[in-house]
């Protein structure tokens, strides 16, 4: 992508999301995201609270998927199997509703950074919204921190990245 | 009888319904522990709006009659308030040894947003980014206060990466910031260690220590809640009140 934007013209402010200590549980996440996303109607995508350490540095992100999954009973973890889910699997979906009420209040005590996604990589300021594309292509990400000298900076979506693109290839 | 709202009365509403709930839980009528009617329910029995309801029961959350749990509703507290102290106080607080140093070990400063009653206790909105400061303070090793400071990021984000351990955040506000501290209202309970506090303070989980809990004003802005806990058997507290001229 030639002559594309840099990722500092196109990241947002850190506080336009929720914070939260890795040491908070999943309760007070839920508590959180309804406070700060839902019942503000704070229309920001994907909806997700930044989660740090006691120096203020960075260490994960957490969206409503990973909420859900931290609440899911522990027996019903995915398997690592090869091709699809068997029979039996999509049978565990009834089971996972007769469970879920029982067994969510007690898991949602459980710290949130045992759930949240840990971040593995990030760009900064001045490199190419390209680099951005990989590091969300290819490490799965919906956001990336963006941070200079150690300082975290701002963050960078796949909306803004996807607006950029689209962009050039729309371009005349 | 129930008592209504006057809207004749000059007197604004939410004053009007502070005062009505506030006789229920002195008549005990609404006994202590019990969970109060919802804010629909209060809307619909005293003909309010929800604004009205909900600024009436923050009012008597943060004078410290009701309790709000996340989830699961609003409670009569069961600590007496103590009302009336209308003169100008100055309030010291001596360790039991006097003249000792403190030392001042950062745990953590961070970011995070409201939780539990956070937000009426520092007369916010539920989605404003607070700085949060947890010190423990040591006298010769021995771990003798835990200190956790909530201040709303808007107010002063500097704050986020000041050194703290050798600085009063007061101080800084004051000296670096320019923000005078006019008023701190402060509340002393008992309080039951939890096994977090417990394990930094050196005591047993559940044994009973000094919450001293702070509300700095500057002007009618409110700028830091803290919470103190104490170790009971390193502090005394001296209190001078001096009647207003």
């Amino acid at each position: 992508m030639p002559n594309t934007k840099t990722v500092k013209d196109m990241m947002i402010d850190v506080f336009e999301y929720p914070h939260m200590p890795y040491w908070f549980t999943i309760r007070q996440a839920i508590g959180i995201i309804k406070n700060s996303l839902i019942k503000s109607d704070k229309c920001i995508h994907p909806q997700a609270v930044l989660v740090f350490d006691e120096k203020y540095n960075l260490m994960g992100v957490l969206t409503l998927k990973e909420i859900l999954e931290g609440l899911e009973p522990r027996f019903l973890k995915p398997s690592t199997k090869a091709q699809g889910i068997s029979g039996a699997e999509e049978d565990l979906s009834a089971v996972w509703a007769s469970l879920f009420p029982k067994e969510c209040k007690e898991r949602a005590e459980s710290p949130v950074s045992n759930v949240m996604i840990p971040v593995k990589s990030f760009v900064s300021p001045d490199d190419e919204v390209a680099k951005a594309a990989y590091h969300m292509v290819h490490d799965d990400l919906m956001l990336l921190p963006v941070i200079k000298g150690g300082k975290l900076m701002g963050i960078i979506r796949m909306i803004e990245v996807f607006q950029e693109v689209s962009d050039v290839v729309l371009k005349d | 009888m129930e008592s209504l709202i006057d809207r004749e009365n000059p007197q604004k509403l939410y004053i009007q319904l502070t005062e009505i709930i506030k006789n229920k839980m002195l008549n005990k009528e609404w006994q202590v522990g019990a969970q109060i009617p919802t804010e629909e329910e209060l809307c619909t029995i005293y003909g309010v709006s929800k604004a009205t309801v909900r600024t009436a029961i923050l009012e008597l959350v943060r004078q410290g009659y009701l309790i709000r749990q996340q989830g699961k509703g609003t409670f009569v507290s069961k600590k007496v308030i103590s009302e009336g102290l209308t003169m100008i106080t100055s309030f010291r607080e001596m360790m039991l040894e006097a003249g000792v140093e403190f030392s001042t070990k950062v745990l953590a400063q961070t970011v995070m947003m409201p939780t539990d009653d956070l937000d009426v206790k520092l007369g916010i909105s539920e989605d404003k980014h607070l700085i949060y400061i947890k010190r423990l303070r040591t006298v010769e090793g021995d771990p003798v206060l835990l200190q956790e400071a909530y201040i709303p990021h808007h107010i002063c984000p500097s704050i986020l990466s000041e050194d703290v351990e050798h600085n009063s955040i007061f101080e800084l506000f004051e000296k670096k910031y320019g923000k005078k501290i006019t008023k701190v209202k402060g509340y002393i309970e008992i309080a039951y260690l939890t096994k977090d506090e417990a394990g930094l303070l050196g005591l047993e989980t559940g044994s009973a220590a000094l919450l001293l809990s702070q509300h700095f004003f500057s002007g009618d802005t409110q700028v830091m809640y803290t919470r103190s806990v104490k170790r009971p058997d390193r502090f005394k507290f001296s209190i001078e009140l001096e009647k207003k001229a």
